[in-house]
């Protein structure tokens, strides 16, 4: 049960930390190998993302999604997000991570 | 097998009250009546009937265990109607697939009413379907079964299935063409899945944790799509993207809010149309498109249309796409657009910059997009609205802590960048909604005597999984983790440190908001936290100096020095000038040990601001320290690494704008000299430049040097 809620807290966390930076440009990698770069349009509760402009970054193996300019990738199969790391204040992320455990204590 | 409940008079409303109806018993009574009685059409209708796909029946339980929803099954026709009896709400989706058994379905309508107003019941009544030339045989005709008496609150979605069996006389063709339907056309009312308005949001926990298992009222659309299994080839091959389907289903629907008020049926016109072609997707809605035509258009919906959403074979005539209806598709595909409301008006700005940057070039690829338009604006608005409740948090600077600070502290740099005479646009603040806690205390369900936990789960009290239990650990393992444990002591300490920090850091903004009452503990507490952070500078014994050991140990963890550089402002002043002494005596140590990390330059801004509160006397000292060990100052100059250059070279210059103000002091004379001594004595390469170079530095060198050791000074300082 503890960690359910702890989960529930931390996607608060990230819901958050992603909020910053919709309207970025990040490469998403899935679990499946598949790297995918566009603009953060949106994100929700569930991490789950939904990128636009999309280019499939690797060498193209993956020729079905040319035609794909829009996507919506669930938070689930996500391995990595890249981001910009002038956008990201790594000290006000820990911070939050901080008092995020602070919270659990609690 | 087939099973069909006939209509019938005495069945009313009123009657089905309790609860789901055993229905299997009521369908074999009624089973040789079905199988007998061929088109049941134009009967009186009072009662309200349902027929379900036999082949999703365990679906179709669940739906019934959550909807209370009466399903009667009637397989042959593939028909599926729900009976969204005693539902407080408007809208519901059905999609049903009906293949007639062998001719085209005269009617094929799915007739929805959606209120109990009794003048709907007129107007419905006034339409009753009539048989189609040529479609004798299954018919489906919609029955309305208005339970005036319960007024609004009651929607009823009356179907009655006709049987499929006997191809119209005139048919000679023989067929099983059931493929000569259209698909209702596509509902998109805003009715359609609305929520409806509760006094507790969707997500609220449930009072008591058994009642998960009960029934609950999910006022969502129902989304009922049966399988379809493709037989027979399409003859009219004919297909409207799903764009235009809506675009002819809309057009009436783009009406009012809900709730909708009267529930337009089709016209016999679109009957007729609907029946010619291929497959009939009953779509029953609330709001069912019934605008009246002039003249016979082209097949409205095409089976192809939706084949995507029911998952079977493709048609095997390939997507041609039909004539585009009279009044064309309209192109109504905004840009993407982002739902903008919960975002802070900074970042709402940025956005709205970096689309207008990138506008131009999607606009023209969108407008041909077949599968935009699939869900109403209102729809999709209605979905957000789900997915915000969910957001709904009690503390939103807590659980929104990141976004909240980073826009905070954009805000501020802006301002800073900006001059502070051009104050526009300064009320831009972040309000977040606050919910209001419930507090939930979660006691797992146990009973006496039961071996292990029980798994009763929701969503605020998950399964239990495991039983942790914390264990000590033995003295040999102990011993083992010596070497380790300095380090994690030294980490674990900073981490303490660092919540007592972020605690102080917050006081202010929460002092502002708490009441009068509670303010006085607020205070309290933060004193207890400002004294704890102290205190843990300190040495164990005296309880006033601060402990160089505990400082450096600190400070020889990146975390460390970081964690100092943020304490310092906070610290009473004298503390303050300890720890500032302490860094200056250790100034070597600290610099060899950062070679790594590189962060000691985090410290200039925090030891800046208290060298510039120390007195004359206590400067003095510092220089004193610094220069301490033998050459230590040339060596802290020599340093090859540029960010102790700058502290030092910075350090240096900073007790010599305090010599300026002051420069009676004998000893600052003596240390002034030391120290342009040693800025002589060091090679000029290996000097860096200083991150703030007083302007009067110079100067003040001037008067004590002279004129020869003032150039070569003044060349090194460049």
């Amino acid at each position: 049960l503890a960690v359910t809620l702890a989960c529930r807290s931390l996607f608060q966390l990230f819901y958050s930390f992603f909020k910053s930076l919709v309207g970025k440009d990040v490469v998403v990698e899935l679990k499946n190998d598949l790297s995918i770069c566009g603009t953060l349009h949106s994100v929700d509760q569930y991490l789950n993302i939904k990128l636009t402009d999309i280019s499939v970054t690797d060498p193209e193996k993956y020729p079905h999604m040319l035609s794909v300019k829009n996507c919506f990738i669930r938070g689930s199969v996500v391995r990595y997000v890249q981001l910009p790391a002038d956008e990201v204040d790594t000290q006000l992320l820990q911070d939050a991570a901080r008092k995020e455990a602070m919270q659990q204590k609690q | 097998m087939f099973r069909y409940s006939s209509l019938d008079d005495d069945c009313t409303l009123e009657e089905e009250d309790d609860g789901l109806i055993e229905e299997e018993d009521e369908i074999d009574q009624f089973n040789d009546d079905t199988f007998g009685a061929g088109a049941i059409g134009g009967s009186s209708m009072k009662s309200v009937q349902c027929c379900f796909l036999q082949e999703n029946s365990h679906f179709f339980e669940l739906l019934r265990n959550f909807l209370e929803v009466e399903l009667f099954e009637l397989e042959v026709n593939k028909y599926l109607i729900l009976n969204l009896r005693r539902q407080p709400y408007l809208g519901d989706i059905i999609y049903v697939d009906e293949r007639s058994g062998g001719s085209d379905l005269a009617e094929s309508l799915a007739r929805f009413i959606l209120d109990a107003d009794p003048a709907i019941a007129g107007v419905g009544a006034a339409e009753r379907p009539a048989p189609s030339p040529g479609s004798a045989g299954s018919v489906l005709s919609a029955l309305r079964g208005l339970d005036q008496s319960r007024e609004g609150s009651l929607m009823s979605i009356i179907k009655e299935a006709g049987l499929p069996k006997r191809p119209p006389q005139g048919r000679a063709d023989e067929g099983h063409d059931l493929s000569e339907r259209a698909p209702p056309p596509r509902s998109s009312s805003p009715v359609i899945g609305s929520p409806p308005v509760r006094a507790v949001p969707i997500g609220t926990p449930p009072k008591h944790p058994m009642s998960l298992n009960h029934q609950i009222h999910h006022p969502t659309a129902v989304h009922v799509r049966a399988p379809i299994q493709h037989r027979y080839p399409a003859p009219f091959p004919e297909r409207l993207s799903p764009n235009t389907l809506l675009n002819i289903a809309n057009s009436p629907l783009c009406r009012g809010p809900f709730p909708p008020r009267v529930g337009p049926v089709l016209s016999q016109l679109q009957r007729a149309q609907l029946l010619n072609s291929q497959h009939i997707f009953m779509s029953a809605s609330l709001q069912v498109a019934g605008f009246p035509r002039g003249g016979p258009g082209p097949p409205l919906l095409a089976g192809g249309g939706f084949r995507p959403f029911f998952g079977g074979p493709p048609p095997p005539h390939g997507h041609r796409m039909g004539p585009p209806p009279p009044h064309g598709p309209h192109n109504h595909t905004p840009p993407i657009r982002h739902n903008t409301t919960h975002l802070h008006p900074q970042h709402r700005r940025l956005l709205t910059q970096r689309m207008q940057s990138r506008g131009g070039t999607g606009l023209d690829r969108r407008s041909r997009d077949p599968y935009s338009n699939l869900m109403s604006q209102k729809e999709k608005e209605w979905v957000t609205k789900i997915q915000m409740m969910q957001l709904q948090s009690t503390d939103p600077y807590l659980d929104d802590y990141y976004y909240q600070n980073y826009y905070e502290k954009m805000e501020k740099r802006q301002e800073r960048e900006r001059d502070s005479s051009s104050k526009k646009e300064h009320a831009t603040k972040l309000i977040t909604p606050q919910v209001a806690k419930v507090e939930h205390t979660y006691r797992p369900v146990q009973f006496a005597g039961s071996l292990g936990k029980l798994t009763v789960s929701s969503v605020n009290n998950p399964r239990k999984m495991i039983d942790a239990v914390v264990t000590t650990r033995s003295d040999d393992e102990k011993r083992e983790k010596q070497v380790w444990n300095k380090r994690r002591q030294i980490l674990y300490t900073v981490e303490k440190m660092y919540s007592l920090l972020l605690e102080v850091q917050d006081f202010e903004k929460r002092f502002v908001q708490t009441p009068e009452e509670e303010r006085e503990a607020l205070l309290e507490q933060h004193k207890t936290n400002t004294e704890q952070l102290c205190s843990s500078l300190q040495e164990k014994e005296w309880e006033d100096r601060v402990s160089d050991e505990q400082c450096v140990m600190i400070m020889s963890v990146r975390k460390g020095k970081r964690l100092i550089a943020r304490l310092l402002p906070f610290l009473p002043a004298s503390q303050g000038a300890a720890v500032v002494m302490v860094i200056a005596r250790n100034l070597p140590a600290l610099a060899k040990k950062d070679k790594q990390d590189q962060v000691l330059c985090c410290l200039v801004e925090p030891v800046s601001a208290v060298i510039q509160s120390l007195s004359s006397s206590a400067l003095t000292d510092l220089l004193q320290e610094l220069q301490g060990g033998d050459g230590q100052l040339a060596g802290v100059l020599q340093n090859k690494v540029n960010h102790q250059q700058t502290v030092a070279g910075w350090l240096i210059s900073q007790p010599g704008r305090t010599c300026v103000r002051s420069p009676a002091k004998e000893e600052s004379t003596e240390l002034v000299f030391s120290v342009t001594r040693e800025l002589l004595g060091v090679p000029s390469s290996s000097l860096s430049p200083p991150l703030f170079t007083p302007p009067n530095l110079l100067s003040l060198f001037s008067r004590y040097v002279d004129r020869q050791r003032l150039e070569l000074l003044q060349d090194k300082l460049q």
